[in-house]
């Protein structure tokens, strides 16, 4: 197992650089400068030249790559273009938000997902099954964002059972905190439960027929430990290739979730520095949102290890 | 596809997602006409009212027509979904084919650079790319357009990795063909279908993407009247109407759906080749099934480990009426005696098997019958009491060894669960006796390989810890199930001299199913012979091979092998096994049997032959003069 | 020409606006205030408007406005403006919150890095400020500034500190002399700010409370619900369906200061470079009377605002009661001034636009339909909107008019040939340039008001400026804040004093 991490860990290092580069050279086709935003048009060209020094826009395209890569690696991403806000800083002040709510919603997802689609294959063709398959399709058809506006608009608005903005941190109040992430992060799971239980269900139907299931069955085992411990665990291998696939799917998906909930996430920093054009915080941000995929990618190949002994290296 | 392939529940799915679709292209083509008032028409006095005669969805903050608004926001999501995808077409399938042809660094820099854009958010992606666009509808699908075509390049590339290795692009190639054709010709027919199938998984993708940009303000830019800027002012006035929220999410849901069901019926098509009927074709008479019975009932003896009588087994096809497939099944077995059950595939015998288990699949039903263990009504019992005796009193091994294991759990663990579930042996108890049992099946090192998966052993081995399993419990009945059909010939001997050596150490009864006679002569005391769900000849070993009495019986002994010159099998019975459901209802072999007569169209019992313990279903089974095994 | 010397003598201005204190004078409590913008900077000399409310609890001015709207000294003791040349008299013994004095030599370079930076368009025409005595000193202006006190009454004044000075972290670390002190360790960035009393400050009487927290919310919704459930006890509103609805919630109380901001459009090819159509002024005046300002008030701003033809609202000294109704609603007057005009068939033109002015914009879109205008509207970034507006990428542009500045700001802003929004060059009616020269050349209100109402009357007839509404400055408080007499309100800003306030009893 540690082989493993050892190795996907490495694999990842070409990976950043790539994204690194990326991220560091989109910058350079934004079409405005970004000293003239800074200081608009009352600067004058001393002004104009003291900020690009200071900015370091001066220095050549790969000296800048370099010394931003250098800093990035010890954790520094930078500051901020338009004030002394360290973009690490600002990051990870909005990431628990972020984080909160992607994971809430991994977790909403899985409860959902693997329920739904357990008890679809259970009884194929009866009606829960069609129940489940109904609303996975339309699940996957409903955007989270309009989800999420009809669940404020229900539960915080009408009902008042959850705050309809705003998000509360965990350290701070942990009720408070289930609260505020209740309806934002249901609203983000709603595509990946559906996309879940279809996988569950087809995976499970697919397992249900293997002939293990029938021999444990011929062993006397009762239905309930087949299904939940034989079945399961095998119908659970796809279940963590879609998570892992569908991480970048609610990391993105938060970002928009946020601004329907007012969560001062990383989607409203992103959203705000895009509009400012501030570059390093773009750049900060880009690698943080990859730096997550990974690790979670990271997680869930260690978790499709777990259960499925074939993935193990040898 | 032709339509009369379709089912009727497909229809179900393609009829109103068409419906939904060409209703949008409608309101697409038609905005001007369609549309009751003039979208952009404001009325400041009559904002944000509710659906009314007027304004059949209400009006918005400024007074606008919901309704018209629609119309033309239906206009801005077509062509919002047809430059989004086109764009992702004509960029990713180029340039997949491209690097997918060329390979090589060109491939690798480029797989490396798609890696990289799907490993961020894809609404990241999107909002860096506006960032440097700007905003507004063909910018920001510009923006949707890019981020998507890496799945049509990803498609396009392994497109061409596979059909380049395929032989007639070689011989293009050698023919002088340039490369530019080879690539227009041969792969591009082969990349249409899954292409067809990723177009309509991007145009719902892209319609869900557009509303979300739009809705954080950097996709369409207002007055311009999309879904999701409906939604976002929608969002704003949610405490004053929160109806204006409904029509465009509504929208945006029926939309996508129609996109994604219609491409899930496309992928069923065309992405696995025309859809397979569900199940074969049976037209059931409805007489069938009424001759459950024709033999005497059998009596228990009190040396029977097990008492089959009467045992009839149906199952039923998806909305079709139940179909036999075991009738009138009655036999014994002996304490300590094996039973060979043999039959050709299709022949009811694995059913038997399983319904002695009670473990008959979705569909399957006893009909009627009892099972008799020890004496024990195994189908009276309630499901319970089934699962109890399971595994103590009756086990099974199945034919494939690496698929009647689970791969999810050591061999080890799946043995000790059955000693824990079963006999409630403590978790260090289980350990000791599991080691004992992979010990007592003959293989080495027992401690180590109880740890290991499945995938980690031979098929040999595997059936060796399947089989101490089953016998974990000191059943007093196993089912072997074609055990050794699976494994190499060199194996198959061991197997079978296994079960020979444990059932003198456990001293359970056995019912051996299996195919083949000479594998049954090794092994068995004595042997059934089934056809067509039913048994047609039971005596012991040495009396079935010198006398059969049953003309199928004599053909499967004519078509054995030759001792061990290994000459192939003769086909010597014509004709081919009616499937259940076409059984006629007298002999069921007649039309293959070179001695059927007008006698053979009433059903027939099974009856005993002239020597006891040998039973036979055959109206001239005391006339015919029979072929034995040489 | 001399000003007569007034010696202020207030020890602070906030205690004279005060009523009755109560003898308690330990500070006590957390009062929690939501501002609607985004924290860009702490820098007072860096900072361009918006969320002046970080600065306040920290910095204090050399002048500030009393609720009634009176200039008063804070940390100044009197002032004397001679011409080009303003002495200003320092209160003695004023320390900033790191325990540094507030000397002569340190407030010169304050107001020099001010008139350096060049941001705050108030001291526009100030030169040099240069310490001429231990508690004075003397800021010489390019000419006469009638305002200049006033600018210096807002973040032109702030005094910071010298090692803030130098702090290249100005932004997020302000020193100045105010009652509380920003507490960088509590606060979050881009979420809350957190300030507590400043040790030593000169009148404890002004430090009520324990903590002041100001949120950063600038989602709509969000703000409004965080006053619902009482994580705030005020919030700036601006005329949106949230202020309708906290008008109408129980336990909250919308409070409608006086002053406030006119939304305006300003036609800038005025001269028909890139439209025409815009050179005529029947057209400016038919796209004047195509906008019924009563509708647009009730509906987009929810009847908060009030309609307007002129610059500054009811009850302001540069009002003039005869233009109301200049530009009543008429269709067919306007119709019948396009016809005259030529343009019965209409014409096309661009208008940028920010997100919070979208609504306003699609209704003024609407309105100018009618007339066959075709109004078309691009999104710029927020922030943008003012920059892009001085650059010929639009013909025309809109924008707000803050009711609390001079109206020589109106022609520095919009009418002379220099004008920030002026970006065409257009050169203005000479009579228009006359009246602004003599506006500037009288320093009291009463002598000003009937020379700016002239030019307004004019400016008026030329129609390039299209003044819809003014709103109020708004306020959600909780009932508790609505009642209580020491939240206070700064005349003209969207700012409550925040010393001086106590809660509780």
């Amino acid at each position: 197992m540690l082989r493993l991490i050892g190795q996907r860990l490495l694999a990842m290092v070409p990976l950043l650089l790539i994204v690194s580069v990326l991220t560091f050279s989109f910058t350079a086709l934004l079409p405005s400068d970004p000293v003239d935003l800074i200081i608009g048009d009352r600067g004058s060209e001393e002004q104009y030249q003291m900020i690009r020094e200071r900015l370091g826009l001066n220095e050549p395209f790969v000296t800048r790559y370099v010394t931003w890569l250098g800093q990035a690696v010890q954790g520094d991403l930078g500051t901020s273009f338009f004030n002394s806000v360290r973009v690490t800083d600002a990051v990870m002040l909005r990431m628990p938000a972020t984080l909160s709510l992607t994971f809430a919603s991994v977790l909403i997802s899985v409860v959902v997902g693997l329920g739904a689609g357990v008890a679809a294959a259970l009884r194929p063709r009866s009606w829960i099954d069609r129940l489940a398959t109904v609303g996975a399709t339309i699940g996957q058809a409903v955007p989270n964002f309009w989800f999420g506006l009809i669940l404020a608009s229900v539960f915080a608005v009408s009902l008042r059972w959850f705050p309809a903005t705003g998000y509360v941190r965990l350290a701070e109040d942990p009720a408070g905190w289930l609260r505020s992430i209740t309806l934002p992060a249901l609203a983000l799971g709603l595509s990946t439960s559906a996309a879940i239980a279809r996988q569950v269900r087809s995976a499970m139907v697919g397992v249900l027929q293997q002939d293990y299931i029938r021999a444990a069955r011929a062993q006397g085992l009762p239905a309930r430990r087949v299904i939940f411990r034989h079945a399961l665990k095998n119908a659970l291998v796809p279940v963590v290739t879609v998570l892992s696939f569908q991480i970048t799917v609610l990391l993105g998906g938060a970002l928009i979730v946020e601004q329907v909930f007012a969560i001062n996430g990383i989607g409203s920093l992103a959203v705000a520095a895009v509009r400012q054009q501030d570059i390093p915080m773009i750049q900060g941000i880009v690698l943080v949102l990859v730096l997550v995929v990974m690790a979670v990618q990271l997680a869930t190949d260690v978790l499709y290890g777990l259960i499925n002994p074939k993935a193990r290296p040898a | 596809m032709k339509l009369s392939h379709v089912r009727p529940s497909t229809l179900a799915v393609v009829i109103p997602s068409v419906a939904v679709l060409a209703t949008l292209l409608i309101c697409a083509l038609f905005a001007e006409w369609l549309a009751p008032y003039d979208p952009l028409q404001q009325n400041l006095m009559d904002m944000l009212q509710g659906p009314s005669a007027e304004h059949w969805l209400g009006t918005d903050d400024l007074g606008r027509d919901v309704l018209s608004r629609m119309i033309h926001g239906s206009r801005i999501a077509v062509i919002a979904a047809a430059e989004a995808t086109g764009l992702a077409v004509l960029i990713g399938v180029p340039v997949g084919l491209f690097i997918g042809y060329r390979g090589g660094w060109w491939d690798w820099v480029t797989m490396r650079l798609v890696e990289a854009i799907v490993s961020i958010p894809g609404i990241m992606v999107a909002i860096v790319i506006i960032a440097i666009l700007g905003t507004g509808l063909h910018r920001a699908m510009f923006a949707l357009g890019i981020l998507y075509s890496t799945a049509f390049l990803r498609l396009a590339r392994s497109v061409v990795l596979t059909e380049r290795e395929e032989v007639y692009v070689r011989s293009a190639r050698v023919i002088g063909a340039s490369p530019s054709r080879i690539l227009v010709r041969h792969i591009f027919l082969n990349i249409a279908p899954p292409l067809i199938v990723q177009v309509t998984l991007t145009v719902g993708a892209v319609l869900l993407a557009e509303a979300g940009l739009s809705f954080i303000g950097i996709g369409v830019q207002p007055p311009q009247a999309s879904w999701g800027t409906m939604l976002n002012t929608a969002a704003a006035y949610m405490e004053l109407n929160a109806f204006l929220a409904v029509p465009p999410g509504l929208a945006i849901v029926a939309t996508v759906l129609s996109v994604n069901l219609l491409g899930d019926v496309l992928r069923d098509s065309i992405g696995r080749g025309i859809r397979l009927p569900e199940a074969t074709p049976v037209h059931v008479p409805a007489s069938a099934p009424a001759r459950s019975r024709s033999s005497e009932p059998m009596t228990p003896r009190a040396d029977d480990a097990l008492l089959v009588d009467g045992l009839t087994v149906t199952v039923s096809p998806k909305g079709g009426q139940p179909v036999p497939v075991v009738t009138d099944m009655s036999f014994r077995i002996g304490r300590g005696e094996t039973l060979g059950l043999v039959g050709e595939s299709g022949s009811g015998k694995t059913v038997t098997g399983l319904a002695l288990m009670g473990l008959i699949g979705a569909g399957g039903r006893i009909a009627g019958g009892r099972v008799l263990l020890d004496g024990t009504d195994l189908l009276s019992l309630p499901a319970s009491g089934l699962e109890a005796a399971r595994g103590s009193d009756i086990a099974m091994v199945f034919q494939d060894p690496t698929t009647s294991l689970n791969p999810a759990f050591t061999v080890g663990s799946q043995i000790a669960e059955v000693l824990r579930v079963k006999q409630g042996l403590s978790r260090r108890a289980a350990r000791d006796r599991t080691v004992e049992l992979i010990d007592r099946v003959g293989i080495p090192r027992p401690a180590e390989r109880a740890d290991a998966y499945p995938h980690e052993l031979s098929g040999g081995m595997a059936q060796r810890i399947a089989i101490a399993r089953a016998l974990s419990c000191g059943p007093k009945l196993l089912i072997a199930d074609e055990p050794t059909t699976a494994l190499d010939v060199t194996v198959q001997q061991e197997i079978l001299d296994l079960f020979r050596d444990l059932q003198d150490d456990f001293g359970m009864a056995m019912l051996f199913v299996t195919h083949d006679l000479a594998v049954a002569a090794d092994i068995c005391d004595r042997i059934a012979v089934m056809y067509c769900g039913e048994i047609v000849e039971t005596a012991s070993v040495d009396r079935l091979f010198s006398h059969p009495r049953h003309p199928y019986t004599s053909g499967l002994l004519s078509a054995m092998p030759h001792g061990a010159s290994g000459t192939p099998p003769l086909p010597v019975i014509p004709g081919t096994v009616p499937p259940p459901g076409s059984w006629p209802p007298g002999c069921r072999f007649a039309s293959r049997c070179a001695h059927a007569d007008a006698a053979c169209a009433a059903p027939v019992p099974l009856t005993t032959a002239e020597v006891p313990g040998q039973q036979v279903r055959c109206v001239h089974a005391a006339a015919l003069t029979l072929e034995a095994a040489q | 020409m001399t000003f007569a010397i007034r010696k202020l003598a207030y020890s602070t201005f906030a205690a004279a606006a005060l009523f009755v204190l109560p003898a308690t004078a330990d500070p006590a409590g957390t009062f929690r205030f939501a501002e609607q913008a985004k924290l860009i900077t702490m820098d007072p000399h860096n900072h361009s408007g918006g969320g002046f409310s970080y600065l306040r609890p920290v910095y204090e001015s050399l002048f500030d406005r009393n609720p009634d709207g009176d200039i008063v000294p804070v940390l100044a003791d009197s002032y004397q403006v001679d011409g080009r040349t303003v002495t200003i008299t320092l209160k003695p013994g004023i320390t900033f919150s790191d325990g540094t004095d507030l000397t002569a030599d340190l407030a010169a370079r304050n107001l020099n890095r001010v008139i350096e930076l060049g941001v705050n368009a108030g001291v526009k025409l100030a030169e040099k400020a240069e310490a001429t005595g231990p508690d004075q000193i003397t800021l010489t202006l390019k000419s006469p500034d009638p305002s200049i006190i006033d600018a210096l009454s807002g973040t032109a004044g702030m005094m910071v500190s010298a090692a803030a000075l130098d702090d290249p972290a100005l932004d997020r670390n302000p020193v100045g002399t105010g009652p509380y002190v920003y507490s960088p360790e509590e606060s979050r960035e881009g979420e809350l700010r957190v300030y507590t009393p400043a040790p030593g400050y000169r009148d404890p009487e002004a430090q009520g409370l324990a903590r002041i927290e100001i949120s950063e919310i600038p989602d709509n919704t969000a703000r409004l619900n965080a006053l619902k459930t009482g994580q705030v006890d005020l919030a700036i509103f601006l005329s949106s369906p949230q202020a309708a609805i906290v008008d109408r919630t129980p336990g909250l109380k919308l409070l409608r200061q006086p002053g406030g901001t006119t939304y305006h459009l300003s036609v800038l090819d005025r001269e028909g470079t890139q439209v025409p159509a815009f050179a005529d002024p029947r057209v400016r005046m038919a796209m004047n009377y195509a906008i019924d300002r009563e509708a647009f008030s009730k509906a987009v701003e929810f009847g908060l605002s009030t309609p307007a033809t002129q610059p500054y609202a009811e009850g302001l000294w540069a009002y003039d009661p005869a233009l109301e109704g200049r530009y009543a609603y008429d269709l067919d007057k306007a119709k019948a001034l396009m016809q005259e005009a030529g343009y019965a068939e209409g014409f096309e033109f661009t208008m940028p636009s920010i997100p919070i002015f979208a609504s306003r914009l699609e209704a003024v879109a609407g309105f100018l339909k009618e007339i066959n205008v075709t109004m078309n509207i691009q999104t710029v970034e927020p922030g943008t909107l003012a920059r892009r507006s001085r650059t010929t990428d639009f013909p025309a542009t809109n924008l707000v008019w803050n009711n609390a500045i001079d109206p020589k700001f109106v022609t520095t802003y919009y009418v002379a040939e220099d004008a920030v929004f002026n970006p065409f060059r257009i050169k203005p009616d000479p009579k228009l340039t006359e009246l602004s020269e003599a506006g500037l050349a009288i320093a009291d209100e009463a002598g000003r008001a009937p020379i700016y109402r002239e030019m307004l009357g004019r400016l008026a007839e030329e129609s390039y400026m299209i003044f819809i509404t003014t709103t109020p400055i708004l306020f959600g408080a909780s009932d508790a804040v609505a009642t209580n007499e020491t939240v206070q309100f700064r005349p003209g800003t969207d700012t409550p004093y925040f010393a001086g306030i106590r809660l509780g009893n």
